[in-house]
């Protein structure tokens, strides 16, 4: 089962094309995450899929009932409080009103929200509380599929560690499908099921990496020894970042296109 | 469950009645500014004599005659309804036109240019021409504030909602929303910080140009006080009714304009607790 298939798309911004041949499927209760270095057209790609953007060509094919999805910054309105940010999704969905509090409450339980935050504005919660409601906002909707768009980059390591398990909790374990679009290549090891690399300038998905074990499982190899990873990260980010630096700039880019990457041939 | 919306309720009464004592006692600050200006009157006063600059003392004892003369609470009645009806059409138009620029960069090119001209051309010219037009009625004063008034309310909301967050508006998308719905809960919210001064703004200006209005077209209300007081050059008179046309413009601005700005802007205060001055 696909939750989401992305075929032959194109996109073009102002007449140059920023993605072309692009191939991509999300299977149901899986996180994709997608990776490639900052202006490939990441982001864009996430923005088409969950139809932000009209594609010049291709299709998008999108099995999933409802999506939600969130951003680098929180986009969070700022005359309302976080409560009323939480049920925002939920007015546009229609929700009638007496079944908001309580849909409100789960999801801002979810997230470790207390409950006198929530009538806070968010000129008054921290840069992770916001993105904690940002994230709240997105479980309210009850959605099967997530975009995330970078949420995390503009948080420092610590808070960032604990929003990934925060989407790790919530998303990856509660069989939520979702394309999670990160330069990081930790966090896309820590929080998804497969990674797919991007092309520099958007030519097409250079391969894919199944990850072994569970998202949340793999650390960076220097937790407890009973948790230490099957694979440490440190060999899929040099796989990743041989990929990146030896197909991405080679003009035959497409040769290896669409094969998984080959483990353990990591330059040291 | 009524414990549960009754505790809200409460707090939410207890919340809007710190907003309005702290409204209330911020008034003191716009009192010492008034008696700073009435020092400085009185000063006039008694540096040029009572045929140049009445005293303060004498415009208020003039003002409490006017306010137990039916006839100036009509005149001031009639100011009042031009300045508000002209205010209100100006309001509604611009606000109307400029929310629509702000969204067609189209409509904004072809507009900027006509609002530099309706800026360009002096109230008094519109005077004239409205004089023409309609004689001394209603509808030369209201068209002259219209005229006048209108391309700071457009260029108000325009600005607001060309200077809005685009990533709310890609939220809202993302979760659903279509033109209308996005309109609705997320930019017409936005177009306030700039709409309420261009309000503000406009009122100011109606008031003033009523009066002017009035005046020149020989059209009754404040203004023809204004005019019978210049001929019998009774200084106190004028002064009065200068006091009384200021007096009405703040308390249209403080039961219309900043009641609504309040509760608009109240997340602005959240950021700024009780005691904190900027």
């Amino acid at each position: 089962m696909t939750a989401l298939s992305i075929d032959a798309l194109e996109h073009a911004y102002l007449g140059r094309s920023v993605l072309k041949d692009i191939n991509l499927t999300v299977k149901t209760g899986e996180i994709l995450a997608l990776v490639g270095p900052s202006g490939c057209g990441k982001s864009t790609l996430a923005h088409v899929a969950a139809g932000l953007l009209d594609p010049k060509s291709g299709r998008v094919r999108r099995r999933y009932r409802r999506h939600a999805m969130i951003f680098q910054e929180p986009a969070l309105l700022p005359w309302a409080t976080a409560a009323q940010n939480i049920g925002f999704g939920l007015r546009l969905a229609r929700v009638p009103r007496r079944d908001r509090a309580n849909r409100i409450a789960e999801a801002a339980a979810k997230v470790s929200l207390e409950a006198g935050d929530l009538t806070k504005y968010p000129v008054e919660l921290s840069g992770g509380m916001r993105q904690r409601v940002a994230i709240a906002r997105a479980l309210a909707v009850r959605p099967d599929f997530i975009y995330f768009d970078e949420p995390f980059t503009a948080l420092d390591v610590a808070l960032r560690r604990r929003m990934q398990d925060l989407v790790i909790s919530t998303c990856a374990f509660a069989g939520l499908s979702g394309l999670f679009i990160t330069h990081d290549l930790h966090e896309a090891a820590r929080i998804s099921h497969r990674v797919a690399v991007l092309d520099t300038r958007g030519a097409g998905i250079l391969g894919y990496r199944h990850l072994p074990g569970a998202p949340g499982e793999r650390s960076r190899g220097t937790g407890s020894p009973q948790h230490s990873p099957a694979i440490p990260c440190s060999a899929i980010s040099t796989t990743l970042t041989r990929g990146r630096s030896h197909e991405l700039r080679s003009s035959n880019a497409g040769r290896t296109r669409g094969a998984d990457l080959p483990l353990g041939t990591g330059v040291r | 469950m009524s414990r549960r919306i009754a505790a809200p309720i409460a707090s939410r009464l207890a919340n809007r009645a710190g907003r309005t004592l702290e409204f209330l006692w911020s008034a003191w600050a716009g009192f010492a500014a008034l008696f700073l200006l009435a020092a400085v009157w009185q000063a006039g006063h008694e540096a040029y004599g009572p045929f140049i600059l009445s005293s303060p003392q004498d415009v208020l004892s003039a003002v409490w005659r006017l306010a137990g003369d039916p006839k100036a609470w009509s005149l001031a009645t009639l100011t009042l309804q031009r300045s508000l009806t002209g205010f209100g059409l100006a309001a509604v138009v611009g606000v109307a036109l400029g929310l629509v620029a702000g969204y067609s960069p189209a409509t904004m090119r072809v507009a900027a240019p006509l609002i530099t001209v309706l800026i360009g051309v002096p109230p008094i010219a519109w005077i004239v021409l409205a004089m023409i037009w309609f004689g001394g009625s209603d509808a030369t004063v209201r068209t002259v504030i219209v005229v006048t008034a209108l391309p700071v309310v457009f260029l108000g909301a325009a600005q607001g909602i060309a200077t809005r967050d685009r990533n709310l508006d890609r939220m809202a998308r993302a979760f659903g929303a279509g033109p209308a719905r996005r309109f609705l809960t997320v930019g017409l919210r936005q177009t306030t910080t700039t709409l309420f001064p261009a309000l503000t703004l406009a009122l100011g200006t109606a008031f003033k140009v009523a009066v002017m209005a009035e005046l020149l077209a020989n059209a009754g209300g404040i203004g023809g006080a204004l005019a019978s007081a210049r001929t019998n050059l009774d200084i106190a008179r004028a002064l009065a009714w200068v006091v009384i046309a200021v007096s009405l413009l703040i308390a249209v601005e403080y039961t219309l304009v900043h009641p609504v700005k309040g509760e608009v802007d109240r997340w602005r205060r959240a950021a700024q607790p009780w005691g904190v001055k900027r």
